[in-house]
């Protein structure tokens, strides 16, 4: 692919998280740590995930397989980290120079699912992005032209998909709400399982899905979060 | 509920197919396999093709007919392109139209494998090595191609193109190539420039430029540790042997001369063509590789003991000539180290060989037509006159039925050989030249090959280095190439056995035409042939069964075909000896398989000299003077073609655009709701208040 559309894909994929992060994390020393550490404890569970697909030959050319353990190490590590922030949360509130980030417990959670997010995002798309070097596109023998940015959408769907499922994930522990628990681990393998359509060119129909459930996570986070139609409401309406 | 149970049973049956452990670019891009131009510089210019550096990209467009070009000549709607061009068309004409179009439009040129229509095909001058012969205007008039010693040349060997030029031979390679021009390109002409396009990217990018002098200069030019080179002298071996062994004398003073008299006998090693690595010049060179390799085997077999000679000191020297095509590399150095007494090679041993010590040279040029051969002289002699005489004694002689004439021109129309480099020397120096009318349509080109010599192989597998009954044809058909050769050869050894001995040669054996079968196919076919397993050691690995490669290339280059060489002469001009395995060891004792593979012990007289432009010896040397060859070959460091999609301005700027928007619109959001956060959650404290109360 050619530097224009290297840029084009960049900027699709992480011109929002990037935003997010400008505005939200870049500020606070404490958010910025906060999000490298969930950005490696995601890590983590795909060296996790990369060790079982090692161990288990036989199962190594079912990526159905590699794919639902990939989600449940994901989802475990997403619980040691809540585990971890809850735990450390009183020393957070001696050091932190703005107390919003443990008086609001939801910037904890937001701030680890972006970092969740962005180390995931890039995973899914820097592989890509670096074939992509090269004066030529998809198409010559098989996938598409759109190959490059729907891959981009959908790395940008993921990320924001980490983000609102560590808001809803982090609040369901504090509340004990198992529905949501079972709605973020059950959307995670869908979302990640429909990718799998991709082999057989339905790229239009993966992505539409996936940037439905996108919008109903993300409805979802923010009522969690505390997020009102009322309130978005007078946030539309400019009041 | 039922459409969301169907998603689910699709995903897992996709993760239950097995994974292809495929890269996304391996899907983008098709490896084409080729032959590439490369760049050769000489004391003034530089010649042949090059990429950018970082590869040549053009659009895909196949040419059947000469309006095809036109297309692309005008005002192409997606350029630059790269037009497919078969051989036919691959014209000096079309060729220049298309440099002039520049790399603007023009960034690629292929040349596909598909010899159908082609007549003629040499990229060659009309007039081969023209500056570097003897001085005169009658040896070639370039502007009188008819006349020249090319005439189907067309000079585009000589030529500086701005884009690279890949020659594709391979039928399933050329399908690759069609068959993508046809599923995206042929079609809608006008919308090129929105669509995606099947386009090429050849890299061979070339490092030298200008000139050999100005890459010799940043060659030797020390501006960091590493020190990169740009060119390097095009350099082989000569190969050389006699017919008697030369009595070594290890106590000889070094410089003096030796009495010995040699009558020369000389041919050219080497071919040229406008592709690395491709190219055999059978016609152009191998067939008069072969009538001297025959020569040099009946020589040795007919002649009496040295000693038994009229004059013993007499012996004949036989010398092939490695880089002529290039302006006579070989046969400069091999006439500049005998000017300084320097040849053979103190290395070789012995003592050295003065110009006075040559009777005269007798130079297998090309034979393009072996029926119609000429004997040609700088000047009317006596010496020519009677070899002459010599030559149609054994040609028109009704006991060997050659049925051969051989006329001869004494004039300054002198074939471009070796003996041009001689008589460049000195004008009077006594040089024969045995070259037939120029017939070869494929003069120093990729397609002068066995097609072009109609050479068969006969495979007999019979004894091929003793000599055979006249009238004993081995199966091989009169008018077979190996006859022409062996007839050639016969009548050749036998004139110089007659100006050796003295006496007409009365026997009735002559030259194997299954020498010739064996040495044209091993050079022709595959190495891996009876003649060069013959010559081996025994139990040698066998060669690649690819003909041996036979461009002169540089310092590290293969050296096959001079390799092989030494190793045949050494094997047909050496003597037999009875001595163990054991003891066979030390030069000039020479351990060779043998023609059935018993093994056999022999004394042997070839050896190699170095075949390197004087000019890269001489401090100082004034590049543009034109004295001596001044080839030099750029370094590259690859040759890769590969085809992919190209995506047209429309789809790049399409999805930059889009991110862009993308960014924008996600900066623009991101701060407005981070500023205005309290009134989309304006419930907070609450939450908060049942987390820390």
């Amino acid at each position: 692919m050619t530097l224009p559309e290297f840029f084009g894909c960049t900027f699709i994929a992480f011109g929002p998280p990037f935003a997010l992060f400008v505005f939200t994390i870049a500020n606070d020393p404490v958010r910025i740590i906060i999000l490298i550490a969930a950005a490696f404890f995601w890590l983590l569970s795909l060296l996790l995930s990369s060790l079982l697909w090692f161990a288990m030959i036989p199962l190594r050319d079912v990526l159905a397989f590699g794919v639902f353990f990939s989600v449940l190490f994901q989802e475990c590590f997403r619980y040691i980290i809540y585990r971890i922030l809850r735990s450390t949360e009183q020393g957070l509130h001696a050091v932190a120079e703005d107390t919003r980030v443990t008086d609001n417990k939801h910037i904890l959670a937001y701030v680890s699912g972006l970092g969740f997010g962005i180390i995931s995002g890039m995973f899914a798309l820097v592989n890509v992005l670096a074939d992509m070097s090269g004066p030529g596109t998809m198409g010559l023998k098989s996938g598409t032209e759109i190959f490059f940015i729907t891959s981009a959408a959908q790395a940008l769907s993921i990320i924001l998909l980490h983000t609102f499922w560590s808001v809803i994930f982090f609040n369901a522990f504090d509340t004990s709400n198992y529905l949501h628990i079972c709605y973020v681990v059950g959307s995670h393998l869908f979302v990640s399982l429909l990718t799998l359509l991709n082999a057989s060119e339905l790229y239009i129909t993966t992505l539409l899905i996936n940037y439905i459930i996108t919008i109903i996570t993300g409805v979802l986070a923010f009522r969690v979060a505390g997020g009102t139609s009322r309130g978005f409401k007078k946030f539309i309406t400019c009041q | 509920m039922s459409h969301a149970a169907a998603i689910w049973l699709l995903m897992l049956l996709q993760g239950t197919l097995t994974a292809l452990g495929e890269r996304t670019r391996d899907k983008m891009y098709e490896p084409i396999l080729g032959a590439s131009c490369f760049r050769r510089l000489n004391g003034t210019h530089q010649t042949g093709c090059s990429s950018t550096y970082s590869g040549s990209v053009g659009v895909l467009h196949l040419i059947n007919v000469e309006a095809d070009l036109e297309f692309l000549l005008g005002n192409p709607p997606s350029p630059p392109y790269a037009p497919l061009i078969p051989p036919h068309l691959f014209t000096r004409s079309n060729l220049m139209r298309l440099k002039e179009a520049g790399p603007k439009n023009i960034s690629v040129v292929l040349l596909i494998n598909n010899a159908e229509k082609m007549k003629q095909f040499s990229h060659e001058l009309n007039c081969p090595n023209q500056y570097s012969g003897i001085n005169s205007s009658e040896t070639c008039d370039a502007s009188n191609p008819a006349n020249s010693w090319n005439p189907w040349g067309t000079g585009l060997l000589h030529e500086d193109f701005p884009f690279p030029i890949y020659y594709i031979a391979e039928e399933k390679e050329i399908d690759k190539l069609k068959d993508c021009f046809e599923k995206f390109n042929n079609k809608n002409y006008e919308t090129h420039a929105l669509r995606s396009l099947c386009a090429i990217e050849v890299k061979s990018f070339m490092s030298a430029a200008v000139n050999t002098e100005v890459c010799m200069r940043r060659t030797n030019f020390i501006n960091n540790l590493g020190g990169s080179k740009y060119c390097d002298p095009l350099e082989g071996r000569n190969v050389y042997a006699t017919v008697y062994p030369r009595n070594s004398t290890p106590n000889a003073i070094e410089g003096t001369k030796t009495d010995e008299k040699f009558i020369l006998v000389t041919c050219r090693l080497d071919t040229a063509s406008m592709f690395d690595g491709v190219g055999l010049g059978a016609m152009d060179s191998v067939v008069s590789l072969a009538v001297f390799t025959q020569v040099a085997n009946l020589l040795r077999q007919i002649l009496p003991a040295q000693s038994s000679l009229p004059d013993p000191r007499r012996n004949v020297l036989f010398v092939t000539f490695n880089g002529e095509s290039y302006d006579y590399i070989g046969s400069q150095r091999f006439v500049y180290d005998m000017d300084k007494l320097d040849f053979p090679p103190k290395s070789a041993g012995g003592s050295p060989i003065a110009f006075e010590n040559i009777e005269f040279m007798l130079d297998i040029g090309t034979l393009d037509d072996i029926a119609n051969i000429k004997l040609h002289a700088l000047t009317g002699t006596q010496l020519a006159q009677k070899l002459l005489e010599q030559l149609n004694t054994y040609a028109k002689s009704p006991r060997y039925g050659f049925n051969v004439n051989i006329q001869s021109e004494m004039s300054a129309h002198i074939p471009p050989t070796s003996a041009q480099s001689f008589l460049r020397r000195d004008p009077k120096f006594p040089a024969l030249i045995l070259n037939a009318r120029p017939t070869n349509k494929y003069y120093h080109s990729i397609y002068d090959d066995s097609i072009n010599v109609d050479f068969v192989y006969a495979n007999t597998s019979q004894d091929f280095t003793q000599l055979v009954e006249v009238g004993d044809f081995k199966t091989l058909k009169a008018e077979s190439l190996q006859m022409k050769v062996r007839n050639i050869s016969s009548i050749v050894a036998l004139a110089l056995y007659q100006s050796l001995t003295g006496q007409e040669y009365t026997g009735t054996k002559v030259a194997n035409p299954l020498l010739a079968d064996e040495l044209l196919y091993c050079f022709l076919q595959s190495a891996d042939c009876p003649l060069f397993k013959a010559s081996s050691y025994p139990e040698s690995p066998t060669a690649l069964p690819l003909p041996p490669m036979r461009y002169i290339s540089v310092l590290g280059g293969s050296q096959e075909s001079s390799g092989w060489t030494y190793r045949v002469l050494g094997y047909l001009l050496s003597q037999q000896k009875k001595i163990p395995k054991e003891n066979c060891t030390i030069l000039p004792l020479h351990f060779f398989a043998g023609y059935n593979n018993t093994g056999e012990c022999r004394l042997t007289t070839q050896n190699y000299s170095h075949a390197l432009s004087p000019a890269f010896l001489i401090d100082g040397y004034d590049w543009a003077s034109g004295q001596y060859s001044t080839w030099t070959e750029s370094t590259w460091s690859q040759f890769s073609a590969r085809i992919f999609l190209r995506p047209s301005n429309v789809h790049q700027v399409t999805t930059l655009s889009v991110g862009i928007v993308v960014l924008i619109i996600s900066f623009c959001l991101v701060y407005i709701i981070s500023s205005r956060s309290e009134v989309l959650f304006e419930d907070l404290p609450a939450s908060n208040a049942a987390l820390f109360g």
